[in-house]
């Protein structure tokens, strides 16, 4: 099976062939031999020429994020042939600023209308008793506001859009 | 005071201290009460306490700093004494002064003690009585924003904004400026009224490249103080530690007497009584300055516990019971080399912004040298409401470069799925040639790993190949079973094979 594989930025060509916990993964025609073992939920141990590495592999929307001690990889996986699966890169046009945890609108600092410079506070979220200021991801006109003070957000909820 | 055992305690306190407490209690045959709020039913310190009762809903303002619903538990459960761990009310002058008056001991020091040293400025009053230099700066607090303006100018910038109740870093702004100065003050006030009920601030010259040093003293209520050495907490991120260690890899000998001298000599002054922490600045000359004193018992306090074979939460309820200190100054010594890393529910490559949910997975490191003080267990949902503290690794070893050695592999065997926590910060920390060297202040965090490398090639090669060999296996099982849809597809795959390879039992 043949995938196109992404991590940041770079796409590679990955085959997959075998089973049964023995794979030979090809990166770029380069061969890799993979021994794969389930090792509980969601933790996987791979042996590639004779090195072990345990990691933890997590279902994101594009693919999936393997996680290291210290590091992770997100890497987005579209089937070759069948399209790509990648998210459309807005390189330009508005930004939208959502919020990173969930939490508790503190402050809203700027109105619709207002002009801002990158790096701006916009709002004041509070989550697990601290109050962080979130930021203007790059300068623009605020084109909406989406909440209010007082009102409670989850992770990812729009809180305005810089155009 | 008479000496007399406990045979319960309650512990008013939630999370990995909570925990730490009902161990103490467990191993001294004490029985322990844990309290919860509505968010709480399931945490790890209530599956462990011997008995638990609920005291309100999930804000802690309504549930764990409600000092009435404590004590109707005290009382509901028989508890002859009540420790507060730390944070909630762990510093709350009335909380201590009403157990008092209901003849529940509070574990701790007196409520007076406690109201003259939390209020930040009369506490940098009394060290300035008992001989201890202190940061130049704002000697009473200060409720009018004109007016901290004014001592702004006179201290000159750069100033640490502090609220005069503080504590924990909460309320606490570095302003370099004065353009800075309007936005700080609302911040640090709005984060003090609400941690502390009181958003009333003060000033101190802001130290240039300090490190955070600190000394733990213990005294009983029969006069005798002892001091148990320093911890150094220099790697901070918003002015909030997160690694701690002990000895300072910067104290020589005779600074370790002297800033020991002068935390025992604040302590007497003040009559201190039960386990403390007396907090300095140490500037680019060496020289301490007395910051604040904590009047409980330090998330860091195990680092203290592993170089001096202490036992901190016993000895505070055997002082609390109105024994003795058991052992003389002359008697302690630090051995080898502890650290600490707070494994905290924050994302590193995100300014550490907090990230609750679900544990997914949890892999707890073990072997030689290596304490875990968790409050949080594999399924569990870290809630949103509170200190986003999930355990503290702490190692011992001879040496500091063993004591990193070791804790560089015990946090690569440190797995938590499901969040974000700080374990990758460690790895970078505990690799960066300066943490190695001892050479940091607190400004460490901000100044010396602003940078974040990509990961190494060898890593996105074996994490493509993982992705790839998961993905190729679930569209080969035609994707999760329905019916089983957490299983990862080649273990879902494994299972369909063994059922596969056993006809017999379907006959």
């Amino acid at each position: 099976m043949i995938f196109d594989a992404t991590v940041r930025g770079r796409t590679i060509r990955v085959e997959v062939r075998g089973g049964g916990g023995r794979y030979t993964v090809h990166l770029d025609g380069a061969p890799l031999e993979v021994d794969l073992v389930g090792t509980g939920r969601p933790f996987a141990s791979l042996l590639v020429a004779g090195e072990s590495h345990e990691v933890a592999v997590e279902k994101r929307p594009e693919g999936y994020a393997v996680v290291f001690p210290g590091e992770a990889v997100t890497v987005d996986l579209a089937e070759a042939g069948r399209g790509s699966s990648l998210p459309a890169r807005h390189a330009h046009g508005p930004s939208r600023l959502t919020a990173p945890m969930p939490g508790r609108v503190v402050r809203v600092l700027e109105a619709p209308g207002a002009d801002v410079v990158a790096g701006q506070g916009l709002f004041v979220i509070e989550a697990m008793k601290m109050e962080n200021e979130l930021k203007a991801p790059r300068a623009g006109r605020i084109q909406e506001v989406a909440v209010r003070e007082g009102q409670a957000v989850e992770a990812g909820a729009l809180l305005a859009v810089v155009g | 005071m008479s000496a007399r055992a406990f045979r319960k305690i309650l512990v008013a306190n939630r999370g990995e201290i909570a925990v730490r407490v009902i161990r103490a209690c467990r191993e001294m045959d004490i029985a322990s009460v844990a309290v919860f709020s509505e968010a709480d039913r399931a945490a790890l310190h209530v599956r462990l306490a011997d008995e638990a009762y609920p005291i309100g809903p999930a804000p802690s303002r309504e549930s764990y700093l409600r000092i009435d619903r404590v004590l109707d538990a005290a009382r509901a459960s028989g508890a002859e004494a009540i420790h507060p761990g730390y944070g909630f009310l762990a510093e709350n002058a009335a909380f201590a002064r009403v157990c008092e008056e209901a003849r529940i001991v509070f574990i701790g020091p007196r409520s007076g003690t406690i109201a003259l040293m939390g209020e930040k400025t009369s506490a940098r009053r009394e060290a300035v009585a008992a001989g201890v230099p202190v940061v130049p700066g704002t000697l009473e607090p200060i409720a009018d924003g004109r007016e901290v303006a004014r001592e702004a100018e006179r201290i000159g910038y750069p100033v640490m904004l502090k609220a005069a109740a503080g504590g924990g870093g909460k309320g606490l702004r570095l302003v370099a400026s004065p353009a800075e100065l309007a936005s700080a003050l609302a911040r640090a006030r709005s984060e003090a009224q609400g941690a502390f009920g009181d958003d009333r601030v003060y000033l101190e010259k802001a130290i240039a490249r300090p490190r955070h040093v600190e000394i733990q003293v213990l005294g009983d209520h029969h006069g005798n103080v002892v001091h148990l050495f320093e911890r150094e907490c220099s790697i901070q991120r918003r002015h909030q530690k997160v690694i701690e260690e002990s000895p300072s890899p910067v104290l020589t000998p005779a600074r370790r007497q002297r800033m020991g001298e002068l935390a025992v000599a604040l302590a007497r002054r003040v009559g201190y009584v039960n386990a403390g922490t007396i907090e300095f600045l140490v500037g680019g000359d060496h020289e301490p300055y007395f910051l604040e004193m904590n009047t409980r018992l330090q998330v860091e306090h195990p680092v203290t516990e592993v170089v001096t074979g202490l036992d901190l939460v016993k000895l505070q309820i055997r002082i609390a019971q109105g024994e003795p200190l058991p052992l003389r100054q002359e008697d302690l010594a630090q051995r080898g080399h502890a650290i600490e890393c707070r494994v905290y529910a924050e994302d590193p490559d995100a300014g550490f912004l907090p990230s609750p949910g679900t544990i997914a997975a949890l892999r707890v490191p073990g072997g030689p040298g290596v304490r875990d003080d968790s409050g949080v267990y594999e399924g569990w949902e870290v809630p949103i409401h509170y200190d986003p503290l999930l355990s503290k690794l702490v190692v011992w070893a001879e040496s500091r470069d063993e004591a990193i050695r070791r804790m560089r592999r015990a946090v690569a065997e440190y797995r938590v799925v499901g969040i974000q926590t700080t374990l990758p910060f460690f790895v970078r920390v505990l690799g960066h040639p300066a943490f190695v060297a001892g050479d940091f202040d607190t400004s460490f965090v901000d100044t010396q790993l602003a940078g974040k490398d990509g990961p190494r090639p060898r890593s996105v090669e074996i994490a493509i190949a993982a992705a790839a060999i998961r993905a190729f296996e679930e569209r080969r099982a035609g994707r999760v079973p329905a019916d089983r849809p957490g299983l990862p597809a080649w273990r879902a795959a494994g299972l369909r094979d063994a059922h596969a390879s056993r006809p017999g039992r379907q006959g």
